[in-house]
Protein backbone atom coordinates (compact mmCIF):
# COMPACT_ATOMS: atom_id res chain seq x y z
CA UNK A 1 0.00 0.00 0.00
CA UNK A 2 1.26 3.46 -1.03
CA UNK A 3 0.25 6.77 1.18
CA UNK A 4 -0.52 9.10 -1.42
CA UNK A 5 -0.99 12.90 0.47
CA UNK A 6 -3.47 15.51 -1.20
CA UNK A 7 -1.88 18.41 0.31
CA UNK A 8 -3.92 21.79 1.61
CA UNK A 9 -5.39 23.33 -1.99
CA UNK A 10 -4.58 19.89 -4.05
CA UNK A 11 -6.19 17.48 -5.79
CA UNK A 12 -5.53 14.06 -6.64
CA UNK A 13 -6.45 11.16 -8.81
CA UNK A 14 -5.73 7.19 -8.89
CA UNK A 15 -6.51 4.02 -10.34
CA UNK A 16 -3.40 2.31 -8.33
CA UNK A 17 -5.55 -0.32 -6.43
CA UNK A 18 -2.63 -0.30 -4.04
CA UNK A 19 -2.65 3.35 -3.53
CA UNK A 20 -4.16 5.36 -0.64
CA UNK A 21 -5.14 8.74 -0.82
CA UNK A 22 -4.89 10.93 2.21
CA UNK A 23 -5.48 14.69 3.07
CA UNK A 24 -4.68 15.71 6.86
CA UNK A 25 -5.71 18.88 8.63
CA UNK A 26 -9.57 19.67 7.69
CA UNK A 27 -10.86 22.48 9.17
CA UNK A 28 -13.32 24.73 7.79
CA UNK A 29 -11.39 23.42 4.57
CA UNK A 30 -13.64 20.79 2.59
CA UNK A 31 -12.18 17.33 1.53
CA UNK A 32 -14.35 16.02 -1.30
CA UNK A 33 -13.42 12.18 -2.35
CA UNK A 34 -15.28 10.50 -5.66
CA UNK A 35 -14.71 7.19 -6.35
CA UNK A 36 -16.31 4.83 -9.48
CA UNK A 37 -16.54 0.98 -7.95
CA UNK A 38 -16.72 -0.28 -11.57
CA UNK A 39 -13.25 0.93 -13.10
CA UNK A 40 -12.03 1.42 -9.47
CA UNK A 41 -10.65 5.11 -10.71
CA UNK A 42 -11.05 7.50 -7.78
CA UNK A 43 -9.93 11.31 -6.54
CA UNK A 44 -9.42 13.29 -3.46
CA UNK A 45 -9.69 16.80 -3.19
CA UNK A 46 -9.21 19.47 -0.43
CA UNK A 47 -10.24 22.98 -1.10
CA UNK A 48 -10.08 25.68 1.12
CA UNK A 49 -12.70 28.66 -0.38
CA UNK A 50 -15.95 28.62 -1.98
CA UNK A 51 -14.86 31.16 -5.01
CA UNK A 52 -12.43 32.29 -6.95
CA UNK A 53 -13.41 35.34 -8.00
CA UNK A 54 -11.66 36.98 -5.22
CA UNK A 55 -8.38 36.56 -7.05
CA UNK A 56 -8.80 35.51 -10.80
CA UNK A 57 -5.04 34.94 -11.39
CA UNK A 58 -5.15 32.29 -8.13
CA UNK A 59 -7.99 30.72 -10.18
CA UNK A 60 -5.98 29.59 -13.52
CA UNK A 61 -2.78 28.87 -11.16
CA UNK A 62 -4.58 27.51 -7.84
CA UNK A 63 -7.48 25.70 -9.12
CA UNK A 64 -7.63 23.12 -6.20
CA UNK A 65 -7.81 26.13 -3.75
CA UNK A 66 -11.52 27.16 -4.97
CA UNK A 67 -14.35 25.06 -4.65
CA UNK A 68 -16.02 26.44 -7.84
CA UNK A 69 -12.36 25.34 -9.63
CA UNK A 70 -11.50 22.39 -7.67
CA UNK A 71 -14.21 20.15 -7.96
CA UNK A 72 -15.07 20.37 -11.56
CA UNK A 73 -11.61 19.72 -12.14
CA UNK A 74 -11.46 16.71 -9.74
CA UNK A 75 -14.74 15.27 -11.74
CA UNK A 76 -12.75 16.03 -15.19
CA UNK A 77 -9.95 14.06 -14.11
CA UNK A 78 -11.65 11.00 -12.83
CA UNK A 79 -13.70 10.99 -16.15
CA UNK A 80 -10.60 10.77 -18.17
CA UNK A 81 -9.30 8.29 -16.22
CA UNK A 82 -12.32 5.91 -17.31
CA UNK A 83 -14.90 6.85 -14.40
CA UNK A 84 -18.52 7.55 -15.29
CA UNK A 85 -20.77 9.93 -13.66
CA UNK A 86 -23.78 8.19 -13.41
CA UNK A 87 -21.29 5.45 -11.01
CA UNK A 88 -19.52 7.77 -9.15
CA UNK A 89 -20.19 7.47 -5.01
CA UNK A 90 -19.21 10.99 -3.22
CA UNK A 91 -18.34 11.17 0.35
CA UNK A 92 -17.33 14.34 1.80
CA UNK A 93 -15.65 16.06 5.04
CA UNK A 94 -14.46 19.02 6.94
CA UNK A 95 -16.21 22.58 7.00
CA UNK A 96 -15.77 22.20 10.66
CA UNK A 97 -15.53 25.85 12.63
CA UNK A 98 -14.27 27.67 15.76
CA UNK A 99 -16.69 28.26 18.96
CA UNK A 100 -18.30 31.55 17.63
CA UNK A 101 -22.05 32.20 18.30
CA UNK A 102 -21.87 35.38 15.42
CA UNK A 103 -20.36 32.75 13.37
CA UNK A 104 -17.84 35.58 11.82
CA UNK A 105 -15.52 33.13 11.38
CA UNK A 106 -18.10 31.06 9.06
CA UNK A 107 -15.94 29.94 6.05
CA UNK A 108 -16.55 26.31 6.91
CA UNK A 109 -20.30 26.90 6.26
CA UNK A 110 -19.57 28.79 3.02
CA UNK A 111 -17.26 26.21 1.64
CA UNK A 112 -20.13 23.61 2.45
CA UNK A 113 -23.39 25.73 1.10
CA UNK A 114 -21.10 26.16 -2.68
CA UNK A 115 -21.14 22.80 -2.69
CA UNK A 116 -24.36 21.82 -2.30
CA UNK A 117 -25.25 24.71 -5.00
CA UNK A 118 -23.01 23.20 -7.43
CA UNK A 119 -24.06 19.59 -6.92
CA UNK A 120 -27.99 20.55 -6.84
CA UNK A 121 -26.95 22.29 -10.23
CA UNK A 122 -25.36 19.09 -11.48
CA UNK A 123 -27.56 16.35 -10.31
CA UNK A 124 -24.63 14.82 -8.09
CA UNK A 125 -26.28 12.70 -4.81
CA UNK A 126 -23.85 12.74 -1.90
CA UNK A 127 -23.70 9.15 -0.55
CA UNK A 128 -22.01 10.19 2.78
CA UNK A 129 -20.76 13.23 4.42
CA UNK A 130 -19.47 14.14 7.86
CA UNK A 131 -19.82 18.06 8.52
CA UNK A 132 -19.19 21.11 10.78
CA UNK A 133 -18.78 20.59 14.13
CA UNK A 134 -15.27 21.64 15.89
CA UNK A 135 -13.44 18.73 15.18
CA UNK A 136 -10.34 18.48 13.00
CA UNK A 137 -10.24 15.69 10.50
CA UNK A 138 -8.20 13.66 8.22
CA UNK A 139 -9.88 11.57 5.32
CA UNK A 140 -8.42 8.67 3.59
CA UNK A 141 -9.64 7.03 0.51
CA UNK A 142 -8.40 3.48 -0.70
CA UNK A 143 -8.46 3.09 -4.37
CA UNK A 144 -8.64 -0.79 -4.24
CA UNK A 145 -12.49 -0.52 -2.83
CA UNK A 146 -13.88 2.78 -2.28
CA UNK A 147 -13.33 2.79 1.50
CA UNK A 148 -13.35 5.80 3.23
CA UNK A 149 -12.25 6.52 6.49
CA UNK A 150 -11.82 9.63 8.73
CA UNK A 151 -10.17 10.28 11.21
CA UNK A 152 -11.72 12.75 14.12
CA UNK A 153 -10.20 14.89 16.73
CA UNK A 154 -11.76 13.41 20.18
CA UNK A 155 -13.64 10.56 18.42
CA UNK A 156 -10.81 8.15 16.52
CA UNK A 157 -11.52 6.36 13.17
CA UNK A 158 -14.59 6.27 11.68
CA UNK A 159 -15.56 4.99 8.26
CA UNK A 160 -17.63 7.25 6.06
CA UNK B 1 3.73 19.06 45.31
CA UNK B 2 0.21 20.42 43.88
CA UNK B 3 0.20 20.30 39.92
CA UNK B 4 1.23 24.20 40.10
CA UNK B 5 4.25 23.82 41.54
CA UNK B 6 5.19 20.40 39.38
CA UNK B 7 4.53 22.76 36.60
CA UNK B 8 6.78 25.96 37.76
CA UNK B 9 9.50 23.18 38.44
CA UNK B 10 8.94 22.20 34.67
CA UNK B 11 8.97 25.50 33.37
CA UNK B 12 12.69 26.49 35.60
CA UNK B 13 13.97 23.13 33.59
CA UNK B 14 12.80 23.93 30.29
CA UNK B 15 16.05 25.08 28.19
CA UNK B 16 16.56 28.22 27.52
CA UNK B 17 15.75 30.12 24.51
CA UNK B 18 19.16 30.78 22.70
CA UNK B 19 21.28 33.82 23.00
CA UNK B 20 22.12 34.21 19.87
CA UNK B 21 19.26 34.72 18.46
CA UNK B 22 17.48 36.51 20.87
CA UNK B 23 20.44 38.89 20.41
CA UNK B 24 20.41 38.53 16.44
CA UNK B 25 16.53 39.89 16.99
CA UNK B 26 17.64 43.33 18.58
CA UNK B 27 20.39 43.98 16.31
CA UNK B 28 17.19 43.32 13.47
CA UNK B 29 14.95 45.40 15.37
CA UNK B 30 16.88 48.60 14.35
CA UNK B 31 16.32 48.75 10.53
CA UNK B 32 19.91 50.28 9.56
CA UNK B 33 21.49 47.11 11.59
CA UNK B 34 25.32 46.61 11.12
CA UNK B 35 25.66 43.86 8.81
CA UNK B 36 29.16 42.74 10.71
CA UNK B 37 27.37 43.49 14.06
CA UNK B 38 25.17 40.98 13.17
CA UNK B 39 27.74 38.31 11.36
CA UNK B 40 29.76 38.71 14.88
CA UNK B 41 27.03 37.82 16.79
CA UNK B 42 25.68 35.07 14.62
CA UNK B 43 29.37 33.09 13.82
CA UNK B 44 29.70 32.25 17.28
CA UNK B 45 26.90 29.63 16.49
CA UNK B 46 27.95 26.68 14.12
CA UNK B 47 24.86 25.42 13.69
CA UNK B 48 23.13 29.02 12.99
CA UNK B 49 25.52 29.93 10.52
CA UNK B 50 25.52 26.57 9.23
CA UNK B 51 22.18 26.90 8.62
CA UNK B 52 21.99 30.50 7.08
CA UNK B 53 24.50 29.24 4.37
CA UNK B 54 22.35 25.78 3.71
CA UNK B 55 19.23 28.45 2.93
CA UNK B 56 20.91 30.72 1.38
CA UNK B 57 22.38 27.84 -1.39
CA UNK B 58 19.20 25.95 -1.24
CA UNK B 59 17.22 25.56 -4.90
CA UNK B 60 14.23 27.70 -3.02
CA UNK B 61 16.43 31.00 -3.99
CA UNK B 62 18.39 29.50 -6.67
CA UNK B 63 21.50 31.10 -7.27
CA UNK B 64 23.47 31.05 -9.89
CA UNK B 65 27.08 30.52 -7.59
CA UNK B 66 27.28 28.90 -4.29
CA UNK B 67 27.69 31.22 -1.04
CA UNK B 68 30.18 30.20 1.08
CA UNK B 69 30.55 33.36 3.55
CA UNK B 70 28.49 34.42 6.58
CA UNK B 71 28.65 37.87 5.67
CA UNK B 72 27.32 37.54 1.87
CA UNK B 73 24.25 34.71 3.01
CA UNK B 74 23.52 37.65 5.76
CA UNK B 75 23.37 40.29 3.15
CA UNK B 76 21.73 38.59 0.36
CA UNK B 77 18.83 37.01 2.49
CA UNK B 78 17.68 40.56 4.52
CA UNK B 79 16.47 41.21 7.65
CA UNK B 80 12.73 39.49 7.03
CA UNK B 81 14.25 35.89 5.93
CA UNK B 82 16.94 35.78 8.67
CA UNK B 83 14.16 36.63 11.45
CA UNK B 84 11.97 33.78 10.60
CA UNK B 85 14.94 31.63 9.81
CA UNK B 86 16.54 32.27 13.24
CA UNK B 87 13.44 32.88 15.32
CA UNK B 88 11.89 29.15 13.25
CA UNK B 89 14.94 27.39 14.48
CA UNK B 90 14.94 27.88 17.76
CA UNK B 91 11.27 27.42 18.36
CA UNK B 92 11.29 24.15 15.92
CA UNK B 93 13.77 22.55 18.52
CA UNK B 94 10.94 23.62 21.23
CA UNK B 95 7.82 22.48 19.57
CA UNK B 96 9.18 19.49 17.77
CA UNK B 97 9.52 17.34 20.86
CA UNK B 98 7.05 14.35 20.82
CA UNK B 99 4.19 15.45 22.83
CA UNK B 100 2.13 12.95 24.36
CA UNK B 101 -0.61 15.05 25.84
CA UNK B 102 -1.59 17.55 23.30
CA UNK B 103 -0.63 16.72 19.95
CA UNK B 104 -1.88 14.23 17.68
CA UNK B 105 1.03 14.19 15.73
CA UNK B 106 4.61 15.03 16.98
CA UNK B 107 4.47 17.92 14.46
CA UNK B 108 1.06 19.31 14.84
CA UNK B 109 2.22 22.15 17.59
CA UNK B 110 5.03 23.10 15.79
CA UNK B 111 2.92 23.45 12.53
CA UNK B 112 0.52 25.62 14.35
CA UNK B 113 3.04 27.81 15.66
CA UNK B 114 4.30 28.68 12.06
CA UNK B 115 0.66 28.91 10.69
CA UNK B 116 -0.12 31.52 13.54
CA UNK B 117 3.41 33.52 12.85
CA UNK B 118 2.47 33.62 9.33
CA UNK B 119 -0.75 34.42 9.44
CA UNK B 120 0.03 37.33 12.32
CA UNK B 121 2.30 38.91 9.67
CA UNK B 122 -0.40 38.46 6.48
CA UNK B 123 -3.08 40.16 8.85
CA UNK B 124 -0.17 42.88 10.00
CA UNK B 125 0.39 43.51 5.84
CA UNK B 126 -3.19 43.46 4.74
CA UNK B 127 -4.17 45.95 7.26
CA UNK B 128 -0.76 47.79 6.96
CA UNK B 129 -1.22 47.73 11.09
CA UNK B 130 1.84 49.66 12.71
CA UNK B 131 3.51 47.21 14.89
CA UNK B 132 6.89 46.16 15.14
CA UNK B 133 7.20 43.14 12.99
CA UNK B 134 9.45 41.16 15.34
CA UNK B 135 7.51 41.34 18.09
CA UNK B 136 4.41 40.02 16.29
CA UNK B 137 6.24 36.94 14.82
CA UNK B 138 7.74 36.24 17.84
CA UNK B 139 5.03 36.71 19.96
CA UNK B 140 2.59 34.40 17.31
CA UNK B 141 5.35 31.84 16.91
CA UNK B 142 5.45 30.87 20.20
CA UNK B 143 1.77 31.76 21.64
CA UNK B 144 1.47 28.21 22.43
CA UNK B 145 4.16 27.28 23.79
CA UNK B 146 2.64 26.29 27.41
CA UNK B 147 1.33 23.51 25.69
CA UNK B 148 5.11 21.46 25.22
CA UNK B 149 5.58 22.22 29.17
CA UNK B 150 1.45 21.22 30.23
CA UNK B 151 1.16 18.29 27.90
CA UNK B 152 3.74 16.42 29.94
CA UNK B 153 1.44 16.72 32.59
CA UNK B 154 -1.95 16.68 31.53
CA UNK B 155 -1.97 12.23 30.75
CA UNK B 156 -4.48 11.65 33.94
CA UNK B 157 -6.64 15.00 33.72
CA UNK B 158 -6.60 14.61 30.05
CA UNK B 159 -10.00 13.13 30.01
CA UNK B 160 -11.86 15.50 32.13
CA UNK B 161 -10.71 18.13 30.10
CA UNK B 162 -11.87 16.10 26.50
CA UNK B 163 -15.39 15.53 28.25
CA UNK B 164 -16.20 19.01 29.10
CA UNK B 165 -15.18 19.90 25.74
CA UNK B 166 -17.19 17.67 24.13
CA UNK B 167 -20.29 18.99 26.23
CA UNK B 168 -19.89 21.88 23.31
CA UNK B 169 -20.01 23.73 26.22
CA UNK B 170 -16.52 24.58 26.91
CA UNK B 171 -13.41 25.82 24.71
CA UNK B 172 -10.26 23.87 25.31
CA UNK B 173 -8.53 26.77 27.59
CA UNK B 174 -11.80 26.69 29.85
CA UNK B 175 -12.01 23.21 30.01
CA UNK B 176 -8.09 23.37 31.22
CA UNK B 177 -8.67 26.09 33.44
CA UNK B 178 -11.69 24.16 35.28
CA UNK B 179 -9.95 20.87 35.57
CA UNK B 180 -5.98 21.74 36.27
CA UNK B 181 -6.92 25.27 37.61
CA UNK B 182 -4.53 27.32 35.33
CA UNK B 183 -4.53 27.60 31.31
CA UNK B 184 -1.60 26.99 28.71
CA UNK B 185 -1.23 30.66 28.22
CA UNK B 186 -0.73 31.14 31.56
CA UNK B 187 1.86 28.45 31.58
CA UNK B 188 3.32 30.46 28.14
CA UNK B 189 3.48 33.70 29.83
CA UNK B 190 5.49 31.77 32.33
CA UNK B 191 8.49 30.77 29.90
CA UNK B 192 8.37 33.81 28.21
CA UNK B 193 9.40 35.93 31.66
CA UNK B 194 12.18 32.98 32.47
CA UNK B 195 13.42 33.44 28.97
CA UNK B 196 13.79 37.09 29.82
CA UNK B 197 11.47 38.23 26.86
CA UNK B 198 10.18 41.85 26.58
CA UNK B 199 6.64 42.58 28.30
CA UNK B 200 4.61 42.84 25.16
CA UNK B 201 5.90 39.09 24.24
CA UNK B 202 4.80 37.80 28.01
CA UNK B 203 1.60 39.55 27.74
CA UNK B 204 0.40 38.42 24.61
CA UNK B 205 1.43 34.79 24.84
CA UNK B 206 -0.19 35.30 28.42
CA UNK B 207 -3.83 36.53 26.75
CA UNK B 208 -4.00 34.87 23.69
CA UNK B 209 -7.16 33.79 24.37
CA UNK B 210 -8.20 36.86 25.94
CA UNK B 211 -6.79 39.86 24.75
CA UNK B 212 -8.70 42.34 26.19
CA UNK B 213 -7.18 40.92 29.85
CA UNK B 214 -3.96 42.39 28.30
CA UNK B 215 -2.45 45.70 29.42
CA UNK B 216 -3.63 48.52 27.38
CA UNK B 217 -0.45 49.13 25.50
CA UNK B 218 -0.31 45.62 24.61
CA UNK B 219 -3.55 45.60 23.37
CA UNK B 220 -2.84 45.90 19.84
CA UNK B 221 -0.21 42.90 19.92
CA UNK B 222 -2.34 40.93 22.20
CA UNK B 223 -5.54 41.26 19.85
CA UNK B 224 -3.48 40.31 16.46
CA UNK B 225 -1.98 36.76 17.90
CA UNK B 226 -5.70 36.30 19.42
CA UNK B 227 -7.05 36.83 15.94
CA UNK B 228 -3.88 35.22 14.24
CA UNK B 229 -4.95 31.91 16.27
CA UNK B 230 -8.68 31.62 15.52
CA UNK B 231 -7.67 31.89 12.01
CA UNK B 232 -4.74 29.53 11.35
CA UNK B 233 -7.01 27.12 13.91
CA UNK B 234 -9.76 27.91 11.49
CA UNK B 235 -8.13 26.49 8.48
CA UNK B 236 -6.88 23.66 10.32
CA UNK B 237 -3.47 24.64 10.54
CA UNK B 238 -1.83 22.08 13.00
CA UNK B 239 -4.49 21.30 15.54
CA UNK B 240 -4.13 18.59 18.17
CA UNK B 241 -6.35 17.17 20.23
CA UNK B 242 -8.31 19.89 21.11
CA UNK B 243 -9.46 20.16 16.95
CA UNK B 244 -11.53 23.74 16.67
CA UNK B 245 -12.77 24.28 20.34
CA UNK B 246 -11.17 27.47 20.59
CA UNK B 247 -13.38 30.62 21.32
CA UNK B 248 -13.70 33.11 18.03
CA UNK B 249 -12.97 37.26 18.72
CA UNK B 250 -15.79 37.81 16.20
CA UNK B 251 -15.17 41.61 17.43
CA UNK B 252 -11.31 41.57 16.25
CA UNK B 253 -12.64 41.01 12.84
CA UNK B 254 -15.37 44.21 12.92
CA UNK B 255 -12.32 46.28 14.46
CA UNK B 256 -10.10 45.15 11.49
CA UNK B 257 -13.11 45.40 9.09
CA UNK B 258 -12.85 42.21 8.29
CA UNK B 259 -16.01 40.57 6.69
CA UNK B 260 -16.35 36.99 4.11
CA UNK B 261 -14.28 38.92 1.43
CA UNK B 262 -11.96 40.00 2.98
CA UNK B 263 -11.53 36.48 5.50
CA UNK B 264 -11.26 34.96 2.49
CA UNK B 265 -8.77 36.87 1.04
CA UNK B 266 -6.52 36.78 3.76
CA UNK B 267 -7.04 32.53 3.62
CA UNK B 268 -5.56 32.67 0.38
CA UNK B 269 -2.58 34.84 1.33
CA UNK B 270 -2.22 33.15 4.07
CA UNK B 271 -1.67 29.70 1.94
CA UNK B 272 0.45 31.55 -0.27
CA UNK B 273 2.79 32.70 2.26
CA UNK B 274 2.68 29.65 4.53
CA UNK B 275 3.73 26.94 1.54
CA UNK B 276 7.00 29.36 1.25
CA UNK B 277 7.72 29.18 4.86
CA UNK B 278 7.66 25.70 4.94
CA UNK B 279 9.65 25.38 1.63
CA UNK B 280 12.30 27.97 3.64
CA UNK B 281 12.01 26.43 6.99
CA UNK B 282 11.96 22.53 5.88
CA UNK B 283 8.72 22.17 7.28
CA UNK B 284 5.90 19.63 5.72
CA UNK B 285 3.30 21.67 4.85
CA UNK B 286 0.52 18.95 4.92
Amino acid sequence: MSLVTVGIADLKVSKDPEDTLVTYSLGSCIGLAVYDPVVKVGGLLHYMLPDSSINKEKATTHPAMFANKGIPLLFKQCYSMGADKKRLIIKVAGASQIMDNAGAFNIGKRNYAILRKIFWKNNVQIAGEDIGGNSNRTMYLEIGDGKINLKISKKGIIEL
Amino acid sequence: MSLMEEIIVAVDDMPPFPQVVQRAMQALADPEYEVVGLVDILKVDQAITANILKLCNSAYFGLPRKVSSLKEAVVYLGANQLRQLLLSGAASKIFEKPNAGYAVFADELWRHALATAVMAQVLRQYRRIKIDENTLFTAALLHDVGKVVLSNFVADKYRDIENMVESGKSSFQEAEREVLGFDHAEIGGKIAEKWEFPESIITAIAFHHEPGRSAREFRVLSELVALSNNLAVMVGYGTGVDGLACRGHGLLLEKLKIADREMEELVLLFQLEMAKTCEVAGVDED
